[in-house]
């Protein structure tokens, strides 16, 4: 009878653990590359991004993305363009030193996804929704996104001039299961 | 007269060269920086000799054309050719993958004045003040 109970027990424990375990949690890889374009010469990457992911294909419901970019690492390949980049009628690294995003909601849209969150650039936090890939392989896989950002929407730089108002990103993430 | 300004050319380039090559030497060095993959050591050289043996064209038209001022002539338009070259190396742009690109102009704007000093310094050996050689 007792022996009973104590399988029943385990089962139900197991069952309850099982129900409530999350995503899988995704170790971000070095690799990673974030590189934008805003027309003509305009362009560079960002050299660190960190954060965690917690996602699960078949659950992207109960799966959730917190990143964050270096404003300082961005590299442009010209020492200037750089220094202007990081000054305050730009990005103002001083003063935002990082990039945010965090989602709220992540929704399967046929062989992509869609995560909609808080997008923090500048000291400007808008809700944005942005598509997103995921290619499993082995242990490890690869997100990618792009998505175009209006910088207007932010307040970074002057209207006009030789960068575009719609800055242009392209996200890939490798990741190994952690 | 021209083949003396020619060889002075070739010899203030390779001299430029060298000096370029010790610079970069030196600058990697003591900053800790490597361009030696977007400034090669061939072309730093190559670049020097080419730009001597046009100064020394240069030259050879001035003396030509204004005779006794040529040589002030002469000197302003190379120096101040080399003061307008570094522009380039400011607006340079390099490889995303390479770091602290802000350090490359500090590598290139002195390379960009070897030329000249090696033409100024050289040139006495080969020309003496009424352009007579030596």
């Amino acid at each position: 009878m007792n022996r009973n109970i104590l399988s029943l027990a385990t089962l139900l424990l197991l069952a309850a653990v099982s129900a409530f375990a999350g995503p899988a949690n995704w170790q971000i890889s070095a690799k990673c590359n974030v590189t934008f374009t805003g027309g003509g010469e305009v362009g560079g990457i960002f050299k660190t991004l960190k954060g965690t992911i917690a996602f699960d294909e078949q659950n992207p419901a109960a799966s959730n993305i917190d990143l964050t970019i270096e404003v300082a690492s961005v590299n442009t390949g010209n020492g200037l363009m750089n220094n202007h980049l990081k000054s305050a009628e730009w990005l103002d690294a001083a003063k935002f030193p990082a990039i945010r995003f965090t989602s709220k909601k992540i929704v399967k849209a046929g062989a992509t996804y869609q995560v909609t969150g808080d997008l923090e650039i500048h000291g400007v936090k808008k809700e944005v929704t942005l598509p997103f890939t995921f290619q499993a392989s082995g242990a490890g896989g690869t997100f990618a996104s792009k998505f175009s950002v209006g910088r207007g929407d932010f307040h970074i730089g002057k209207p006009g001039g030789e960068v575009d108002e719609q800055i242009k990103l392209d996200i890939k993430v490798p990741v190994v299961k952690k | 007269m021209l083949k003396r300004l020619l060889l002075l050319g070739v010899v203030s380039g390779l001299l430029a060269g060298i000096a370029s090559l010790i610079y970069q030497k030196v600058y990697s060095t003591s900053l800790g920086v490597d361009f030696s993959g977007i400034v090669k050591p061939v072309g730093i050289v190559i670049s020097c000799v080419i730009g001597c043996l046009l100064a020394a064209l240069g030259y050879g038209l001035l003396d030509k054309w204004l005779k006794s001022k040529a040589e002030i002539v002469f000197n302003f338009i190379f120096v101040i050719l080399s003061f307008a070259s570094i522009v380039g190396a400011f607006a340079m742009k390099l490889p995303l993958e390479t770091t602290s690109p802000e350090l490359f102009p500090g590598l290139v704007v002195p390379m960009h004045f070897f030329p000249a000093l090696a033409w100024l310094t050289l040139r006495p050996l080969f020309f003496n003040s009424n352009k007579q050689a030596v």
